[in-house]
C-alpha cells in the first residue's frame, strides 16, 4: 500500500500551513469572523438577510483552499478575476459559483434584480405628498455621498475609488454595486463588502444620531395627515413611467437601475398578482440571497488584505454618518421653512435604505410622542433618497467613466 | 471631462485634491438641478390629474343638477 500523506487528504489545513503566515492568520480571521456573521444575523444584531449566507461563504471560502495543480492554491467557489473567454469558459465548468457569478454579478444584473424588487415594495404615492421637500430632504441626506469624495482623495485613492467608496453615503447596496463594478473593478468586492456591514448596522447606530440632533419635543411633532392625497394606481403608474423615461434620457448610464426600480413600481400598481409575487418573493428574496453569498465567498484573504480596506473602512463610516448628519440638517431646514410643523427626524429617512430608515425615523417619533405618525412622509423621503442616490451614482459615472 | 492621473510631487497633489472639489461641486450642482426638475414634472403632472379630476367632477356636477333640481326652483318660474 502506498504511503498515505495526511496533508494531501486534508488540503484546507495543508495550504494553511504551507501558506505565507499574513494569509494564514487572515484566513482564521476570516473564518472566525464569518462564523460571528451567521450568529449576529440570525441574532438579528446584524442583517440576517445579507449577513447569514454572506458569513458561510466568507468562513467556506477561506476553510476550502486546495492545491489546484502544482503549487497554484485556490478554491472550487469562483474566480472573479478570470475574464479570457478561455479560461472563463473553464472556470464555468469548475467553479459552482462561477455562472451566477459571471451572468447576474459582474455586469450588475443583481442590483437591478434588487432594485426591481424594492420598486415592486414600494408606493409612490408617498413621494406625491411633498415632491419638493422630499427631493431637498433627499439632496441633503446625500451630504456623505458628495463630501467623502474629495475627503477619500485627499487620503490617497484616485477619483474613481474616491468616488465608489464616497456612493456608501447613498446607504444603498446595489447602488455600490453597481457603480464601484464600473469605476472600480479592482476595489468593487471590498467596497461592496464595507457598503453591505455599515448598512446592515444603519439600524441600530442611526437612532443614537437622531437623539444626538433632535430634541424630543421636535421629534414629537405630529404631521397633518389630510396632506396625504388620494392617488389611483392608473396616475401613480403615469408617475413612473413619465420619471423613468425622464432619468433615462438625462443619464442614460444608470438607465438599468431607473428602468429596474420603475419598472417594479409599474408591476406592482398594475395589479398583476403573479408578477407582483414572483418580483416581491422568488427575485428580491433570490437575488438577496445570492447578493450575500458571492459577497462572502470573494470575501478571500488576498482580497482582504489590500492595504486600502482599512481606509475604505474609515471612509465608508464618513460618508454614512454624514449623510445622517445631513438629511437631519434637510429636516431642520424644512422644519424652520414650513412654519415649524414638520417633523426634522423625517431628514433620516433621506438616506434612502428604503425602508429601515423610514421605519428608524418613525420608530424613533413614536418614542417621543405615541400620537406621532411620520411614516407616510418618510417613506416619501426615503423614496426621494433612492432616485437622488440614482442620480449622483450616474453623474459620476458619467464624469469619470 | 479629462481626468487627471494621481502623480507624486506636492503641487500635482494639490492640483489633484482641487479637481476632486470641482467634480464634487459639479456632482452637486447637477444632481440638484435634475432632482429639482423630478419634483417639478411631479408637481405639474399632480396639478395636472387634479385639474383634470376637478373639471370631470364639475362636468358631473353639471350634468346631475337638472334632474336634481325641484321643479319649482326652475329659472324663469316664480315661486
Amino acid at each position: 500500500m502506498h504511503e498515505i500523506d495526511l496533508l494531501f487528504i486534508f488540503q484546507g489545513i495543508a495550504t494553511l500551513v504551507a501558506s505565507d503566515p499574513l494569509i494564514a492568520a487572515a484566513r482564521i480571521v476570516l473564518i472566525l469572523m464569518g462564523i460571528a456573521f451567521v450568529y449576529l444575523g440570525a441574532k438579528g444584531t446584524l442583517e440576517p438577510l445579507i449577513m447569514i449566507p454572506m458569513g458561510i461563504g466568507m468562513s467556506s471560502v477561506n476553510a476550502g483552499v486546495l492545491y489546484l495543480g502544482g503549487s497554484t492554491m485556490g478554491t472550487i467557489f469562483l474566480n472573479p478575476m478570470a475574464s479570457e473567454p478561455t479560461q472563463l469558459m473553464d472556470v464555468l465548468q469548475i467553479n459552482f459559483l462561477q455562472p451566477i457569478y459571471t451572468f447576474t454579478f459582474s455586469n450588475g444584473l443583481i442590483a437591478c434584480l434588487v432594485f426591481m424588487g424594492i420598486g415592486v415594495i414600494t408606493d409612490i404615492g408617498y413621494m406625491l405628498i411633498a415632491p419638493f421637500r422630499s427631493m431637498f430632504i433627499a439632496l441633503w441626506a446625500e451630504l456623505g455621498t458628495l463630501l467623502t469624495f474629495p475627503i477619500a482623495v485627499a487620503m490617497g485613492l484616485t477619483y474613481k475609488e474616491a468616488a465608489s467608496i464616497a456612493m456608501v453615503g447613498s446607504a444603498d447596496g446595489p447602488m455600490v454595486l453597481y457603480t464601484s463594478l464600473i469605476l472600480a473593478k479592482d476595489l468593487f468586492v471590498p467596497i461592496t463588502i464595507v457598503a453591505y456591514l455599515y448598512l446592515s448596522l444603519t439600524y441600530a447606530g442611526y437612532p443614537y444620531l437622531i437623539r444626538i440632533m433632535i430634541p424630543k419635543h421636535l421629534r414629537g411633532i405630529k404631521m397633518d395627515p389630510k396632506q396625504i392625497p388620494n392617488v389611483s394606481s392608473a396616475e401613480k403608474m403615469t408617475f413612473a413611467v413619465i420619471i423613468n423615461t425622464l432619468l433615462c434620457l438625462l443619464l442614460p448610464v444608470a438607465a438599468p437601475l431607473f428602468m429596474s426600480f420603475f419598472l417594479g413600481i409599474i408591476i406592482r400598481e398594475s395589479g398583476v398578482k403573479p408578477f407582483v409575487d414572483f418580483i416581491s418573493g422568488p427575485v428580491l428574496y433570490g437575488a438577496t440571497f445570492f447578493l450575500g453569498l458571492l459577497l462572502g465567498v470573494l470575501c478571500e484573504a488576498a482580497t482582504i488584505l489590500n492595504p486600502k480596506v482599512l481606509l475604505l473602512l474609515v471612509l465608508g463610516i464618513t460618508a454614512l454618518l454624514l449623510s445622517g448628519i445631513g438629511g437631519i440638517i434637510g429636516g431642520y431646514i424644512v422644519y424652520w421653512t414650513s412654519g415649524r410643523s414638520f417633523n426634522p427626524v423625517i431628514g433620516i429617512a433621506g438616506v434612502s435604505c428604503i425602508p429601515t430608515t423610514a421605519k428608524v425615523a418613525q420608530k424613533e417619533a413614536r418614542e417621543a410622542s405615541k400620537f406621532a405618525v411620520i411614516l407616510p412622509w418618510a417613506m416619501g423621503a426615503s423614496i426621494c433618497g433612492v432616485i437622488t442616490s440614482a442620480i449622483i451614482a450616474a453623474v459620476y459615472v458619467t464624469l469619470l467613466r | 471631462m479629462e481626468l487627471r492621473t494621481r502623480s507624486t510631487g506636492e503641487d500635482s497633489e494639490l492640483e489633484y485634491f482641487l479637481g476632486s472639489v470641482k467634480i464634487m461641486l459639479i456632482a452637486t450642482a447637477l444632481s440638484a438641478f435634475i432632482s429639482m426638475l423630478v419634483a417639478w414634472v411631479i408637481t405639474l403632472l399632480f396639478a395636472f390629474i387634479r385639474g383634470r379630476r376637478a373639471a370631470v367632477a364639475t362636468s358631473g356636477d353639471a350634468e346631475a343638477k337638472p334632474a336634481s333640481r325641484p321643479a319649482g326652483n326652475e329659472p324663469g318660474k316664480a315661486g
